[in-house]
Formats: C-alpha cells, sequence, structure tokens
C-alpha cells in the first residue's frame, strides 16, 4: 500500500468515528496541561527516585508536612522542588506586600480606616505607628461607628492581606449574627489598612468598647499564606500588657476553617463578655 | 576624647559614647526604630570617623549600661585581663582595626587580645570594618569547643539539625532527622524547637533523640530548645540531655524578660556535669540576634551591634558548646533586608570570634523581609569563607514550625565541597560508616530516609 | 486535664476477666490555638483475676446471669468503684458466648453494673482490633515501623488483627480455638463444638461427643489447627477448609504473609506457660499451644512477645474502645449522653441534594431507615463541606433542619456528626433556624458507618468534647 491509500484508510475510519473528515489524530489529542507544581497532587510526589524502602517513605511522608523524600541534583535541590519553594515563597511575599482590592471590603459593607503608617514599607518597619490610628480615621470611627457595643469587632491587613481575602467574607457573618442572636449589642465592623495587632486597644478606647476583637492576617509561612488570628481583649487601653489578650491562631482553609472559626470565637467572646476578662485571666 | 569632627565641610558633634557606637553602625531599621540611628550616610562617616579616634580605654569605661545596674557588664569588666587590657588601653580603634587585620596578629595573638577586650571595643572595631575585612579577620581565628564531640577544628563546617514539626508529632520529628543525617547533617547538634514548652513533650523528644544517637552510634550532640527552667526540670526527671539552651541578651534586664539570670544557667551546668548524657565539658548553648534587646526595651538607648557584642561577653564567662546568632528571624523592623541581614550575619560571626566564643549561624529570613534564598545561601557561603562553626539544615531550607526559611539539608554538602571543608572528624567517619559519605561528597546512598529505617528493622 | 473512669467486661467461652482504667484527656494544643482534647495515657488501675465463664448447668452453651453478674459484682467491690463512678467502656462477649440468648441475659444482668454510660458491644471485628490493641501488637507495629498480624486464641475463636504502622490493615475471625472439644483426663469426650468436627472430619480421625478418644487424636486435631492458622497468617494451606470454618459475621479472609506474628489470647497463655498435663485445662487448648510451637507459624514468621496474653481483650475494651468527638462541636445542654443510636451515614447523592437545598431525598431516607430499623432516634452522618462559604453551610443547615424536623418523630433530637470540621458553625446555624422547636447537637471526628450504633457520653474537658463509643453490633 503506498502512503496515499494509507491516508485513506486512516480519513475514513477517522469519519466513521465520528471526529469528522480531515482531523488527524495529532489534531484531537490535546498537549497536555503542564502540572501546577504547587498544587496538592504535584506536592503529594515524592521526587527521590529508589528508596531503599518505598512504603517506609511514603509512611515518614505522611508524618509531617516538612518537604522530605525531596531527593537531589547532586548535593543540591531538583529542579521542581527548587520552583516549589520559590513559588511558594512568592505567595507569601505577594500575601505581605499586595494590598486589598477595596471592592471586596465594600462587598462586605464595610468601611476602611488606617493607622499612621503612609505606605507597607513604613508599615513593615515601624510596629509603633501600626498601632496608632491616623487622625482621620479616628475621626471617621467615631462618626460612623456604633458607640458603647458590648463587642467590637473589626479585620486588620496585618501582614497577610491573603488572608482577609481568602476568610473574611466566611468568618465575620456567623460570628456577628451569632453574637447579636444571643442578646450581645454588636459595635459597626469595618477594615482598617496597616494595622497591628494592638491598635484595637485604642479603638476599644474610642468606642467604649467592653471588648474587642481584630481579625488580622498572620505573618506568613511558606505553608501557607492564608493564614488569620483573632485577637481578643476585654475592657482593652493602649498599654495593656500583651498577656490580657485572648489569641485563636491558624485560621484557614487546612487548619481551622472560617466558619468553624467563627462559630468558635464567638463562643470565646461571650465567654469573655461573661467573666469580664481575657488573656490570662480568663478562665478556661 | 573628642566626640567632634568635620566632614565633607559639615561638622558633627556627638554627645556620648553611646551616640558615636549607634551611628557608627551600618544602616540597620532596627537603629532606625529605637530612634538612635546616623541621620544621614555623612552623619554615619563621621561617628565613624569619631569612633577610629576613639581609644580602647574611651569605651571600656563607658559601657552602654551602666556597671552598678547590669550583670553583664559587671561580668564583663570583672573577668578582663588586665595585663592584656594594659597593654592595648592606649590604641585607638583604628589601630586596634589595624593590628586585627595586620600579618602581626595570628592566630595565637587574637586568642590573647580576646581576652583584653569588652563588648563595647569588639562593637567598635567591627563598626570600623568592612564586609571583607570581618570575613578575613574572623578566618584568623577558630574558637573549638567540646561537648561529646569538638566542634570548630580548622577545616571544618558542621550543621545543626532542626528537625521541626508543626505538633511535636515524635515519628514526623523523626523522619525529619533521618533525612537530615542521610545528607550529613547534624554533627553539631539534632536540636529540636519545640510547640510545647512542657517538660513532657521537651522529655519525649529527648528520649527519642537519645535512642537515634545511641542505635545507630551518631557521634553527636542532642538538645530540644525549651526555656531553660522547663530544660532543668526535664534533666531533673531523667530526661537524656547533651545540652541546655537558652536565648540570651546583652543586659541583665532583657535577660530577665527571657526568664533567667546566670545563676539559673549555673544551675542547669551543675545539673548537666550530674546528670548530663555528654562528656562535657562545654553543654551550654546560646541563641542571640541583633534587635532582641530593643523587642523587649532592654537595650538602654544602645545600638543593636554593640547589645549583640554583650551576648558574647555574657556566653563566654559559661563556655558554651555552641552559640547561635538568629540572625534572619526578628524581622524587617530590626533588619529590613538581606543587605542588612548579610552584614549583620558576618558582624555577629566576627564578633563572637574575638570574643572568643564558638559560633554558628542560622542565616535565615522571614517573608516580611526584603530577602530571599538566594541571600541565606549567600551568606552561608560567606560564613564557610570566615571560619564559622556550623550553619543550620532544616528540609529544603523550609521550616514549618517556626514558619521562617534557612540553610537547606542540601546546602551544607555543596558548601563543604566548594570551599574545601569536611564535617567534624568523627561524624565524617560515621557517614562514611553509614555509606552517606566519601571522600567528603554525598554517596549515591545519600539523600534517603529510610537507610535509618530499614536498620531499624 | 480530666480521667475518664473506664470498665472493660469481657466474657468468653471459658473466661470472663474486668479491669478499670483510667483514660486521662488533655488539651495538646497550644495556648494560643483552637483547643484540640487528645486522649494523653491510658493508665491501668485493676486487673481482675481470670474467672471461668459460669454457665448452666442444664445448657453449657448458656451463660448463668445470676452468677455472672455476682462476679461483676464482687470485682467491683475489690477495685474499689461503684458503677455510679464509670464514665466509659465496654462489656464485650466474645467467641462462641456471643449468640443472642446470652446477650440478652448479660444485658440484663449487668446493665446496672455499667453506669451512666458503658457501651455493651461486640462483633467478631471489633474483638480482633481490641485484642490486637490490648496484646500491644498494635503499639509494636507504631513503634517499629512494622506490620505485626496479632492472633488472639480464645477457647471458641481466633480473631487476627493485622496492623501496619499502628494502623489496622486487616482483620478477620476464625472458629479455631481450645475450647471446641471438651476432655477429662480418661479421654472421655464431653462435646464436640461444630467445627471441631469439620477439623476432625478433614483430618479423617473419629472424634464424637461421649466418646473416648485417644492423645494422638487430640494431638493430629490440635496440629491441624495450628496448620490453619498459619494458613489464616497467609502461609499457604487448605484454604478451602479455613474457609469453612470462618466465623459467619466475619468480614476478612486470609491475612497478607510477611507480617512479625503477636499470640494473645487463653492459648497463647499455655504457649507462654506450657503446664505439663496436656489436658489440664480440660480441653484442647494446651495441645494447641504446643502444636502452635511447634508449627509453621513459629518457625517461619518473626514472633513478637505480647505485652497482653489472656487479658489482651479485656484490656483492649476497658482502655481503647473511648474514642473522643473533635474539640469544636455544637451541642445543646442535657441533650448527653445518648446511647444506642443507630447510625444513617446518608448517601452521596442525598447530601449532594442536601447541600443544594433539596430537602426531599434526606427526608426519605429517614424515614425509611427509621421504618427499616424500627428506630425512634438516629444519628445522620455526612461528609461535610470543606472550608465553606457562609451562604452554602446556611442553606445545607436550613434544609438539615426543615427535613429531619419532617422525618423525625416528635420529640427526637436532631444528632448529626459531620466528617469535615464544620460541627460548631453547622450546630450554630441550625440552632438558629430551628429556634428551639428541636434539640440539636453537631459532632465531628468520629465516623460512624449505616449500620452501627453510637454512644455518646456527657460532655468533659468543660464541654469542649464527648467521649464517643461506637458499636458494630447491639446485643437484644
Amino acid at each position: 500500500m503506498d502512503d496515499r491509500l494509507i491516508q485513506l484508510i486512516v480519513d475514513e475510519v477517522v469519519r466513521q468515528l465520528g471526529r469528522g473528515v480531515g482531523a488527524t489524530p495529532a489534531d484531537t489529542v490535546p498537549e497536555a496541561e503542564p502540572l501546577d507544581i504547587t498544587s496538592p497532587e504535584a506536592r503529594a510526589a515524592s521526587l527521590l527516585a529508589d528508596p531503599a524502602s518505598p512504603d517506609a517513605l511514603e509512611r515518614m511522608r505522611k508524618r509531617t508536612t516538612a518537604r522530605i523524600g525531596v531527593g537531589r541534583a547532586g548535593p543540591r535541590l531538583n529542579t521542581r522542588t527548587m520552583l516549589t519553594l520559590r513559588a511558594d515563597h512568592a505567595q507569601a511575599r505577594d500575601a505581605v506586600f499586595s494590598t486589598i482590592d477595596p471592592k471586596f471590603i465594600e462587598s462586605l459593607g464595610l468601611m476602611t480606616v488606617r493607622t499612621m503608617c503612609a505606605d507597607k514599607q513604613t508599615f513593615i518597619t515601624r510596629p509603633d505607628l501600626g498601632r496608632r490610628l491616623s487622625p482621620e480615621s479616628e475621626k471617621l470611627i467615631l462618626e460612623k461607628c456604633v458607640h458603647d457595643p458590648d463587642v467590637q469587632i473589626y479585620a486588620a491587613d496585618g501582614l497577610s492581606t491573603t488572608a482577609i481575602r481568602a476568610n473574611l467574607d466566611r468568618i465575620l457573618p456567623i460570628l456577628i449574627e451569632t453574637l447579636t442572636s444571643s442578646g450581645l449589642k454588636v459595635g459597626t465592623p469595618f477594615y482598617m489598612e496597616y494595622g497591628r495587632v494592638a491598635a484595637e486597644d485604642r479603638v476599644a478606647e474610642l468606642l467604649g468598647a467592653k471588648v474587642v476583637c481584630v481579625l488580622i492576617g498572620e505573618r506568613p509561612g511558606l505553608a501557607t499564606a492564608s493564614s488569620m488570628s483573632a485577637y481578643i481583649a476585654y475592657n482593652a487601653h493602649v498599654g495593656m500588657p500583651e498577656a490580657r489578650r485572648t489569641v485563636v491562631s491558624n485560621i484557614h482553609k487546612d487548619g481551622l476553617n472560617a466558619i468553624e472559626a467563627g462559630a468558635y470565637i464567638a463562643e470565646v467572646i461571650k465567654k469573655i463578655y461573661e467573666q469580664k476578662a481575657s488573656g490570662i485571666e480568663l478562665v478556661k | 576624647m573628642k566626640l567632634r569632627t568635620t566632614l565633607a565641610g559639615r561638622s558633627f558633634t556627638f554627645h556620648s559614647i553611646k551616640e558615636v557606637l549607634a551611628k557608627a553602625n551600618e544602616e540597620k531599621s532596627g537603629d532606625i526604630l529605637a530612634g538612635i540611628a546616623a541621620q544621614s550616610d555623612l552623619e554615619r562617616i563621621a561617628a565613624k570617623e569619631v569612633l577610629s579616634r576613639l581609644l580602647v580605654e574611651d569605651l571600656c569605661e563607658n559601657p552602654v549600661v551602666p556597671y552598678e545596674d547590669d550583670e553583664v557588664t559587671r561580668m564583663n569588666q570583672d573577668s578582663l585581663d588586665r595585663e592584656v587590657y594594659g597593654s592595648i588601653r592606649r590604641m585607638s580603634i583604628a589601630e586596634l582595626r589595624e593590628y586585627i587585620l595586620s600579618y602581626a596578629a595570628g592566630e595565637p595573638e587574637l586568642r590573647r587580645l580576646s581576652r583584653g577586650l569588652t563588648a563595647e571595643v569588639v562593637a567598635g572595631v567591627c563598626k570600623l570594618m568592612g564586609n571583607l575585612d570581618l570575613v578575613y579577620a574572623a578566618n584568623k581565628v577558630r574558637v573549638t569547643a567540646t561537648c561529646n564531640t569538638t566542634i570548630g577544628l580548622r577545616g571544618t563546617l558542621a550543621t545543626r539539625l532542626q528537625p521541626n514539626h508543626p505538633t511535636d508529632n515524635v515519628e514526623g520529628i523523626t523522619a525529619s532527622l533521618f533525612e537530615g543525617l542521610s545528607y550529613g547533617c547534624g554533627d553539631a547538634l539534632l536540636g529540636l524547637n519545640p510547640v510545647n514548652d512542657t517538660v513532657a513533650a521537651l522529655a519525649e523528644v529527648l528520649k527519642r533523640f537519645d535512642e537515634v544517637k545511641r542505635r545507630f552510634e551518631i557521634p553527636t550532640q542532642i538538645c530540644v530548645l525549651g526555656h531553660i527552667t522547663t530544660q532543668i526540670e526535664a534533666v531533673k526527671r531523667g530526661a537524656p540531655c547533651d545540652m541546655i539552651f537558652q536565648s540570651i541578651a546583652g543586659s541583665q534586664k532583657g535577660n530577665t524578660e527571657f526568664g533567667f539570670s546566670s545563676d539559673t544557667v549555673r544551675e542547669a551546668m551543675a545539673l548537666l556535669k550530674q546528670r548530663g548524657t555528654a562528656k562535657g565539658p562545654d553543654v551550654m548553648y546560646f541563641e542571640t540576634g541583633q534587635g532582641s534587646e530593643l523587642s523587649s526595651d532592654a537595650h538602654y538607648g544602645a545600638d543593636q551591634v554593640t547589645m549583640e557584642a554583650r551576648c558574647y561577653a555574657f556566653a563566654r564567662e559559661f563556655h558554651p558548646f555552641m552559640v547561635n546568632t538568629v540572625v534572619g528571624f526578628i524581622g524587617p523592623e530590626y533588619l529590613y533586608d538581606s543587605r542588612q541581614v548579610i552584614r549583620a550575619g558576618l558582624e555577629d560571626h566576627f564578633m563572637a570570634k574575638l570574643s572568643g566564643v564558638p559560633m554558628g549561624c542560622d542565616c535565615c529570613y522571614t517573608n516580611h523581609m526584603q530577602a530571599d534564598q538566594n541571600d541565606v545561601e549567600n551568606l552561608s557561603m560567606l560564613l564557610g569563607c570566615c571560619g564559622a562553626n556550623y550553619i543550620l539544615g532544616v528540609p529544603t531550607g523550609d521550616d514549618v514550625m517556626l514558619n521562617y526559611q534557612t540553610n537547606a539539608y542540601h546546602d551544607v554538602g555543596a558548601i563543604r565541597e566548594t570551599l574545601g571543608l569536611r564535617p567534624l572528624p568523627e561524624f565524617e567517619k560515621w557517614l562514611e560508616k553509614m555509606g552517606i559519605m566519601e571522600n567528603g561528597r554525598l554517596t549515591p546512598r545519600a539523600g534517603d530516609p529510610t537507610l535509618f529505617t530499614a536498620m531499624r528493622g | 486535664m480530666a480521667t475518664l473512669l473506664s470498665v472493660g467486661i469481657d466474657i468468653g467461652t471459658t473466661t470472663t476477666q474486668v479491669v478499670f482504667s483510667h483514660i486521662e484527656l488533655d488539651n495538646v494544643a497550644g495556648y494560643f490555638s483552637v483547643p484540640r482534647i487528645s486522649i494523653t495515657g491510658r493508665k491501668l488501675l485493676y486487673k481482675s483475676r481470670v474467672h471461668t465463664t459460669p454457665l448452666l448447668d442444664h445448657d453449657r452453651a448458656l451463660i448463668d446471669g445470676e452468677r455472672l453478674a455476682g462476679i461483676v459484682r464482687d470485682e467491683y467491690g475489690r477495685a474499689g468503684f461503684t458503677p455510679e463512678q464509670v464514665d466509659t467502656g465496654a462489656v464485650i462477649i466474645t467467641g462462641e458466648s456471643a449468640r443472642k440468648e446470652n446477650a440478652s441475659v448479660v444485658l440484663e444482668r449487668l446493665s446496672r453494673f455499667a453506669g451512666e454510660f458503658v457501651v455493651s458491644t461486640a462483633g467478631p471485628d471489633l474483638e480482633s482490633v481490641v485484642a490486637g490493641k490490648g496484646s500491644g501488637a498494635c503499639l509494636y507495629s507504631e513503634q517499629n515501623e512494622c506490620r505485626v498480624l496479632n492472633l488472639d486464641i480464645g477457647g471458641g475463636t481466633t480473631n487476627l488483627a493485622l496492623f501496619d504502622t499502628g494502623e489496622l490493615v486487616h482483620r478477620s475471625c476464625y472458629d479455631i480455638g481450645g475450647h471446641l472439644v471438651l476432655v477429662d483426663h480418661d479421654l472421655n469426650v464431653s462435646s464436640v463444638s461444630a467445627p471441631a468436627r469439620i477439623v476432625a472430619e478433614a483430618e479423617g480421625v473419629p472424634l464424637a461427643d461421649g466418646s473416648r478418644t485417644s492423645l494422638d487424636v487430640l494431638e493430629r486435631i490440635a496440629k491441624r489447627m495450628a496448620d490453619l492458622l498459619a494458613c489464616a497468617a497467609g502461609l499457604g494451606g487448605d484454604e478451602a477448609l479455613l474457609e469453612r470454618l470462618r466465623t459467619s459475621t466475619s468480614t476478612g479472609g486470609i491475612a497478607p504473609a510477611g507480617a512479625r506474628i503477636c499470640f494473645s489470647g487463653g492459648v497463647a497463655e499455655c504457649m507462654a506457660r506450657m503446664p505439663e498435663d496436656p489436658l489440664a485445662y480440660g480441653d484442647l487448648g494446651v495441645l494447641l499451644g504446643r502444636a502452635l510451637l511447634e508449627g509453621r507459624l513459629c518457625r517461619e514468621a518473626q514472633v513478637i512477645p505480647a505485652l497482653e496474653r489472656i487479658s489482651a481483650t479485656v484490656i483492649g475494651a476497658g482502655i481503647y474502645t473511648t474514642s473522643l468527638s473533635g474539640s469544636t462541636i455544637y451541642y445543646q445542654p442535657g441533650i448527653f449522653p445518648v446511647k444506642n443510636v443507630p447510625a444513617l451515614r446518608l448517601e452521596d447523592e442525598v447530601e449532594r441534594a442536601c447541600v443544594a437545598g433539596d430537602g426531599g431525598p434526606l427526608a426519605a431516607q429517614v424515614e425509611w431507615f427509621m421504618r427499616q430499623g424500627d428506630a425512634t432516634r438516629l444519628l445522620v452522618c455526612l461528609k461535610g463541606m470543606r472550608d465553606p462559604s457562609y451562604d452554602a453551610l446556611a442553606v445545607c443547615a436550613r434544609t438539615l433542619c426543615g427535613a429531619l424536623d419532617k422525618a423525625l418523630p416528635e420529640d427526637a433530637p436532631v444528632l448529626i456528626a459531620v466528617e469535615s470540621d464544620t460541627a460548631k458553625a453547622l450546630g450554630t446555624l441550625m440552632a438558629r433556624i430551628s429556634d428551639g422547636k428541636r434539640r440539636i447537637a453537631v459532632i465531628d471526628a468520629v465516623h460512624p458507618m449505616t449500620g452501627e450504633f453510637v454512644d455518646i457520653g456527657p460532655p468533659v474537658m468543660s464541654g469542649m468534647v464527648v467521649p464517643v463509643a461506637v458499636k458494630t453490633l447491639l446485643f437484644g
């Protein structure tokens, strides 16, 4: 058979298979999408060729989130491991240095206030300024927020805007509704840019809040850039000891997921309100 | 003692030696945060110039924390070798710098010199050194110490293997430990930072470390880095332990903030002498880092390089096996970017060597700093050139418990090969016995943590 | 830190034993984390002597409830505990005794010793696991990162459980045991149970009730049984015969080969301390032990020492049957304890419909299940959603409330077990929707299957968690 005849037969077979005349097999097989090296499936694979005991390696890898069994090139990392690390670092840096889309904050019905930091660089290097509110923001808060609430809740970017983006819309409604339905006067929530934890002390003073709670982005690690914490204090005031804060940390989809965290924090806040104490003074 | 100079036609006046020391520092965000940094590059050089003309005795007689108020100052001043000090007290800091860099000053001379220097003098001369000066001078000296093995021998670069785990799971820790050993890490220390600072948690991990050390006959040291008082309690209740760890500061107030005093350290040493599992005699492990005094408001208005030098003055009184500057852990408000971190790493290592302290470095960064893994690799290479005692090793450089990055298990092998360095000798023999290393290079078996589980049966 | 007092009562074919232990709970999360309550210690407080299981004179297959109650009552006294002090635990009827008539006798006679919250549980699959944990096989495999097959060889049955690095990977049960033939010192056979008859037949030796036999015949039967156990452990052999001896309710078959072996149960006791008299217990036990020691299992596999031999099951029952819910759960005061609640695992499409807001299939499945099992309450088990949005979880909560309110009897509480870590959020939302109409509890970290029964104890550790026991087979 000559090539022409073969081509005709192939075309006919293809046509009969309903793929349409003229389509060659090469056209119909799409090129495989390259693997996302940050995906869970990619991470699940060990890159160590030929371990003495593959079963043991599998077990070891299950028992720690540390990146082990990664293999090597000479004494150095394999290319894929190296690139995955750099990708994770890039995400962590984005979490710290990116600003949040104002539309997201508006979609939650929140107003935005600011600390004394004019920009990210100042925020990163001047923790003292990140604890104080700008005069305009103080004015805004006094104007727009309910005064003397039982509980004042607000969010702050802290060291991860990614955490705010990933968790705030999940945690805020259940937190506020649960507190409201148990009869507490919940203040007007807002979003604070360039905020450190201790800024909540000033917020509590300004509004006369009995309990203050800030939902704030944690310093990202390579494992997750979207972890959020809640810092809660009773009768907070500027200069109070850090030990008076109750902390709930590790809120993200692979830690305590946001909505469950919201239900849990609501309960913690109720307890703090009832006991009139927080931090180490709170009876757990 | 003139605290005045003219530079490029501008005159600069300083009000105290403390101010000169602070402003003579290379730029550090921590000094800016403390409000004590030079206002301009020119002012910085002016301060350096004034500092260069100050005498050793000016700095010695003006400690940044008063003798009456502070046990670190007292320990430093009281232990000074008066004979050595007498021979250098009239030297200017410029002359001291040049002497240290000169061919006249070999290792024995510098070892002798260090006994006559206070922390302020060490810090002062450091501020007049360029980065290559810091490398060159530090490389002249080796400081050895002995626990089960001897660290700091010329021609070696050791590692602290740090198999941290987010929940202290002992099996997970062991998995990471085996991975590290299979890359030739762990000759300085098998050392864990625990999540839970409880006696039970510490004892459980120490027991596992001891088991692994014994079963595979690893010539190394073990330690779990809880608070010093927790470790003491664990040892009292029978936990195996080679070394006790504590973070230290350059002032008594800083140490009080850390929850211990020099008496606590003495108690730990006495306890280990009696009930520790190491041969010794050097059984303490200290960690430091520029900026920690400022973060606990225990810096007395002094700059972070000077406070760091004071840590070494404190440390050397207790003959530690290892001192570690966790150089980039504290964050960008103290060391802003990789430039500052690398500088700080070189400064700390130099100052420790000049103080006679066996020094290694956790070359690291957090994710809110302007730094990345390349910078860690740069710094560790430079420290290899300096003759640092050890660097760290964690899986791929990513510490899943402390959420920061440091050297990978994969780093030390490459540095050793590049610079012609070896593991500590007993450890290298052990690696050869285990089939992990041959002629100073990793074998094809290396990098497989299941080497150890296969042998566990 | 909290401590639960746990009782374990094992009523076997030949022996009965009682243990008391403390289960220690603690928050293992750091100070700044959400609490994570775990079982941090299990301490044996009291182990009774091994009693002969009291049987009725007129029918040696039936337990004498009166005398059994006496034994248990005396052991409570000796241990110094009252039934009211007991928080949790298990009564296990094993081997040949596990028949329905016995079960109801035990349930009736022992319920008042069981305290407020004691599980009555059995089933060969569960027995295997319990014995393997009690013998130390599970722990050994975890600590040595290897596979260990535990053979708990009792009077009537042998329970096999294979652990790989602390995890159960296989379980099975065979009617092979030391008490299947009863014989006196004059070699008069007083009883041959059916499985023994099968073995004798296969071996081609005569063995009948009331007849006289020889040591040789008994040895041959014991050797054959030992060989069948080697087969059950994956070493090959007469698989067809073995299959005939598989306990009817056992789900697993032949175990994969290559594991280390651990022996527990009464026969293991003989193996460890071999009596000189081959008929010391008037049964096959000693001979079976001897046959095992000389047989293929001990020659071809590596045998590890057991921490507990004859007491493995009772210790396993006393210490290992209680687990804990997750540490963020939702419940209304007074709703716990609950006992013997049947579990209903939702089919995937039913749950999908639920999440999409359609409660019809859920109501239908629940109604069907309640009719089938003649149940008045149930525990609805769902996979749940991972990191759900508020709206999605709210829809699910509303659907669950609506459907369950329709399908459940008037005053039944809404009990839900969810796999994903959303129990507190789901419960909070459901409670708001239900608004006091029904009592509600949502727990997580437990995974019962349809057909299993669940006991949930009163909350502990400041109410953060509840102890949970899942049973495979319920008496009565």
